[in-house]
């Protein structure tokens, strides 16, 4: 099974975190905001969850 | 921030039409409405879902989505609520305007029918700041009629993005009237969480033009596969609303003083088309998004300047009407009209305005930054030999 990282794009001031815990899916644009790469691969979920918890806009959400 | 490179207008010249556009002389009161039309009839939501089933109805803010889905969808929840949205933030649309000014009884008459199919009790009119002639038609027509039902004018800000569907619901909930992040469809969870149906005001006209005329009368015109009827805006010194037959050659709608010239299609988020291209086809909303060029709103320009002038110019206003809320807009779009001004001015490569592009497309609440890209990857596509001229300082015009 397979998710979705989204982010709300109104509440991101690109502190960068989520690129901290996942950067296997998660790059930063040249302003610092996240590129998100692809699907929340099972193995990436757990990372994926706290990237969501972290996140200090709480602007992340998981999609299924 | 660049003004628009297109004024907004809100007295368009509107030439009368087959359909909604019948019969303008009567004037725009309540009781000529009647004269022309009759009473509006009411309609359980069954009998609305199959007669607009029966001339596949769609969304005439851009999307063009299956009016008859989104209905039975909003239907699906409690406690629905009806929109209409007269606020064109498109400088280059003056369709709802000219609708407003000509036909506001046509626009509430489908609202109304719906909302009563719906069971809803409330009615949103949404009207736009910078076209005050929309607002001031639309209170006098709400004023004239006795519907029972709790009608509430809205005036949305001058903004490109205000008229978007979640800038909306902002709005007539009393925030700032600017995109939000739509976790779920307006016709799910919308206005107070509430299911809403939120259309555009020539949805509105179609919708109503279908239940007072009648399936076959409606069908009447257009082709089998999309009948009925369109407005477009042909942008210029005298912004035009004209109304025509789906399945309507081209040539024979454009004005003859834009031939051999290249047309924007869909407006400022839309796609460029070369004369002999767009005149070879026809008003269609499927063959146009076939062709990769979304009819969208139904506004066409024709600037006097070369398009890659006009497409920096558009970009450099669509950068500054950014609600500056999303971090890759509110960068990259100023980044991206930069980039381009230099292609403009042949100081620049266009690889940067690729990468911009596609650094921006799909990271935003709204669809800003994708109608942007769609707008400046059509130039990139249509005209490589003129902006190798550019490049070179040898534009022609």
């Amino acid at each position: 099974m397979t998710a979705r990282l989204r982010v709300d794009w109104p509440s991101c001031r690109a502190r960068g975190l989520c690129h901290e815990v996942l950067p296997e899916l998660v790059d930063l644009d040249e302003w610092g905001y996240p590129v998100v790469g692809g699907e929340v691969t099972p193995d990436l979920l757990d990372d994926a969850r706290a990237a969501v918890r972290m996140c200090p806009r709480l602007a992340l959400r998981l999609e299924p | 921030m660049s003004a628009s490179p297109v004024a907004a207008s809100d007295h368009p010249l509107v030439r009368s039409g087959p359909a909604l556009l019948e019969g303008l002389d009567g004037g725009r009161g309540l009781t000529a409405h009647r004269r022309q039309y009759g009473e509006l009839p009411r309609l359980g939501l069954d009998d609305l879902l199959a007669t607009l089933a029966r001339v596949r109805l769609r969304g005439r803010g851009g999307a063009a989505f299956p009016f008859e889905t989104k209905l039975r969808t909003a239907a699906a929840g409690r406690r629905p609520v009806v929109v209409v949205n007269l606020s064109e933030g498109e400088p280059a649309s003056a369709k709802d305007c000219g609708l407003a000014t000509t036909r506001p009884h046509l626009v509430l008459d489908g609202a109304v029918v719906t909302a009563r199919a719906l069971g809803a009790r409330e009615l949103h009119v949404v009207v736009p700041r910078d076209r005050p002639g929309v607002g001031a038609a639309m209170r006098v027509a709400v004023g004239e009629r006795d519907d029972r039902m709790r009608t509430v004018v809205h005036t949305a800000d001058s903004r490109f993005v205000a008229g978007q569907a979640r800038a909306v619901l902002e709005l007539m909930a009393g925030r700032p009237n600017l995109p939000v992040t739509a976790w779920s469809p307006e016709a799910v969870a919308g206005h107070r969480g509430r299911p809403t149906l939120l259309s555009n005001a020539e949805t509105w006209a179609q919708v109503g033009r279908l239940v007072l005329s009648g399936v076959r009368s409606y069908a009447a015109l257009g082709t089998a596969e999309e009948p009925g009827t369109t407005l477009l805006t042909l942008s210029g010194p005298e912004p035009t609303v004209v109304e025509v037959e789906l399945g309507t050659p081209w040539r024979d709608v454009l004005p003859a003083t834009w031939a051999d010239r290249p047309v924007l299609v869909g407006g400022f988020h839309g796609s460029w088309v070369r004369w002999e291209d767009l005149t070879a086809g026809r008003v269609s909303v499927d063959a146009m998004r076939a062709a990769g060029t979304p009819l969208g709103a139904g506004a066409l320009v024709c600037p006097a300047d070369c398009p890659v002038t006009f497409t920096a110019r558009v970009v450099d206003y669509l950068a500054g009407q950014s609600a500056r809320r999303c971090g890759p807009c509110l960068n990259g779009l100023p980044a991206l009209a930069t980039a381009l001004r230099a292609v403009s001015d042949g100081t620049g490569p266009t690889d940067r305005v690729e990468s911009l592009a596609a650094l921006v497309v799909g990271r935003g609440a709204c669809a800003h930054p994708d109608g942007t890209v769609r707008l400046v990857r059509s130039l990139l596509a249509t005209f490589p030999a003129e902006i190798a001229a550019h490049g070179a300082s040898r534009c022609a015009s």
